[in-house]
């Protein structure tokens, strides 16, 4: 217990100092960061649209951080959360143009939840397979898994899904009887948010609670060991795979049925990069996920409204310039807490006398 | 079809470097994850000191020196404090895009035309360029072309037959023994990394000084990550390495080819090609000889 408040306080530190060091990158645009700071804040908390925003732009992020806290814990990488996504997207949008008239909502729903989770899956469980079966670097297969599914997507929004109009290389609009429904009236939230937070909890449980989360984390500590305890590394590493993909891939459902009702290029093309920012923060508890996911979610809007500010011109690409120096000092933090608690134990040594 | 292996080698250029500097790097254990945000701050750093010097040297000069920040940066992380390569190298990498974005505008506002820098100009070779079909396709590239294929040879001596190459295979194979030797594992470990920072830097620039003049975030769009996967399937060997980026830079200059052209080929598997062709190869490639410690912080405790 001691130890997750301290890791709480170290992480807490480590954003606030990350915060304090952008708001003072500020100064090179010649304006006063505490004002454009106030000033954005006031813009988001007082509408009740951009606070709902926070949680719209979390959703996806919940799922790829999951996709990587999951595999993590095996001691895996997978770092193709953003490929697994994307086959969820199209398989998400090809079911819901497909079905949408002729299906009702919730029946559909449920179908594009299956089949996003599946598609997922389906890239994840081939990066597993190639680990286990033929000991292939799972980090690099994930990796290079992310490119070709992207080029797969272009291919399609050139061909066989493209708009009727074809004329931009996206899909068309799905219909309103395939929408996530709205949950929070005056906002964009839709129910994909209650289903990101449901899947953190599952995760929770799975990982913590049952036989296999417990074979996985087994095998994340020393898969010989495991081995020796009866449990397959490989079956794990399949397992672990399958289920990263499949989160990821219901970031898929969320985006295209939730938010953007059509599929396009470079689509979310960085929530698999902050999937993983966001599970480290969390030091990869699925619950920790959530929160890292909004407050990410909340640095997005922030940066956004920045640059929207009238006659400053600031980049929105601060937003990326945030992240980054929040995640190093995170990084950082864990280094630091890490020679702190060594140090706290040598010290209780020394008292007792050894 | 002479142009498109002419355009081959030019692509292969930044390729090479990036991907030598990963082959130093992971002999000496360390992988170079932040080697996307390296390309890039050397794409940025290289466009904005040429823009501002109005000299292409100083612009590759800078481009090195950007490159070496941000690898110390990493190496400070990595081998210092000793945290995981993979989730630095991708917190580098989100930050450098946004250090890019955001001092562009610092520097140059918003511009109501797109900056240019004049690009290294093509510099055909004595004797050796006027050689039918070689000549064109070798040897009328520019500098920074011509410095890969001089490092090709360097690099292979100085791993297999220097001390120092010694040191650094070492390091990544059995850190005790380079540490029983009285060689401070992590200096050789975060001076590499330092070094192939530069070459990563200088590899982004080609993409600004060498041949777009122009910079955006997007303009290394994974070569990065591509100089990484060469590494690895060159057998962490710049001979290796060498092979890899010929294939790499062909699929490159290739889809850039019919970018260019209407076709109702699907471009997109030309694209992929080089990236399918890793995952087969890493499967299905069973001597892979990656070195024993890599991706393994040292500390001397245990």
């Amino acid at each position: 217990m001691r130890k997750k408040v301290n890791v709480l306080l170290y992480n807490t530190g480590a954003v606030a100092v990350g915060l304090l060091i952008s708001a003072c990158l500020l100064l090179f645009m010649d304006v006063n960061p505490a004002e454009v700071c106030a000033q954005t804040l006031s813009k988001i908390v007082t509408d009740k649209y951009n606070l709902g925003e926070v949680l719209v732009k979390a959703t996806p992020l919940i799922f790829t951080s999951l996709a990587f806290a999951f595999t993590y814990k095996a001691n895996l990488f997978n770092i193709g959360a953003q490929g697994q996504f994307l086959m969820g997207s199209i398989v998400a949008v090809s079911l819901s143009l497909t079905l949408q008239d002729t299906v009702p909502t919730a029946l559909l729903l449920l179908l594009v939840l299956v089949g996003s989770f599946a598609a997922g899956a389906a890239v994840g469980g081939l990066i597993g397979a190639a680990k286990a079966k033929f000991s292939a670097n799972e980090f690099l297969v994930s990796m290079m898994s992310t490119y070709v599914v992207t080029n797969f997507m272009d291919y399609l929004l050139r061909t066989s899904l493209q708009e009727t109009k074809a004329e931009y290389m996206q899909t068309d609009a799905i219909s309103a009887g395939a929408y996530l429904p709205n949950i929070l009236p005056g906002t964009r939230v839709h129910l994909g948010f209650l289903l990101a937070v449901a899947a953190a909890v599952l995760v929770w449980v799975l990982l913590s609670k049952t036989s296999l989360g417990f074979q996985i984390r087994a095998v994340g500590r020393n898969p010989f060991s495991a081995e020796l305890g009866g449990i397959r590394a490989s079956r794990i590493y399949i397992i672990a795979f399958l289920i990263s993909g499949g989160l990821a891939g219901l970031a898929g459902l969320t985006e295209i049925n939730g938010v953007q009702h059509m599929l396009l290029r470079d689509f979310n093309a960085s929530i698999g990069s902050y999937g993983i920012g966001i599970a480290i923060l969390a030091n990869g508890n699925p619950i920790g996920c959530i929160f890292a996911s909004i407050l990410f979610g909340f640095l997005n809007i922030m940066g956004t409204t920045m640059g929207r500010l009238p006659g400053l011109s600031i980049p929105a690409s601060i937003i990326e310039l945030i992240e980054g120096i929040v995640m190093i000092c995170v990084i950082i933090s864990y280094a630091l807490r890490g020679y702190m608690e060594n140090r706290s134990e040598k010290q209780r040594m020394r008292k007792a006398g050894v | 079809m002479l142009n498109l292996l002419t355009r081959a080698i030019m692509m292969s250029t930044p390729l090479l470097l990036g991907a030598l500097a990963e082959v130093y790097a992971e002999r000496t254990g360390m992988m170079i994850c932040a080697i996307e945000g390296i390309f890039l701050i050397g794409a940025w750093g290289g466009f904005v000191g040429a823009y501002l010097s109005g000299s292409l040297a100083l612009g590759l000069l800078a481009a090195v020196a950007a490159g070496i920040a941000m690898a110390l940066v990493y190496a400070f992380v990595t081998v210092t404090l000793r945290q995981q390569q993979v989730v630095t190298g991708t917190a580098l990498n989100i930050l450098a895009v946004g250090v890019c974005a955001f001092f562009q505008r610092v520097l140059f506002g918003v511009p109501t035309t797109p900056l240019q820098i004049d690009t290294l100009p093509k510099l055909p070779v004595p004797l050796l360029s006027r050689i039918p079909l070689l000549g064109e396709i070798f040897f009328q590239q520019n500098i920074l072309t011509y410095l890969a294929y001089i490092l090709i040879p360097i690099s292979i001596f100085v791993l297999y037959k220097t001390s120092l190459g010694l040191t650094i295979r070492s390091t990544g194979e059995n850190p005790v023994a380079v540490d029983v030797a009285g060689i401070n594992v992590n200096r050789v470990r975060f001076l590499t990394v330092l070094a192939a920072g530069g070459f990563g830097g200088l590899a982004g620039s080609f993409y600004t000084v060498g041949y777009l003049g122009m910079f955006t975030t997007s303009i290394i769009g994974g070569r990065g990550w591509i100089a990484f996967a060469i590494c690895f399937l060159g057998n962490w060997s710049p001979k290796g390495a060498v092979l890899g980026t010929l294939a790499f830079g062909l699929a490159d200059a290739i889809s850039v080819y019919f970018r260019t052209g209407t076709t109702v080929f699907p471009t997109e598997l030309i694209i992929a090609l080089p990236y399918i062709l890793t995952i087969v190869l890493t499967i299905f490639r069973s001597n892979f000889q990656v070195p024993a410690k890599l991706g393994v912080p040292y500390s001397k405790e245990n």
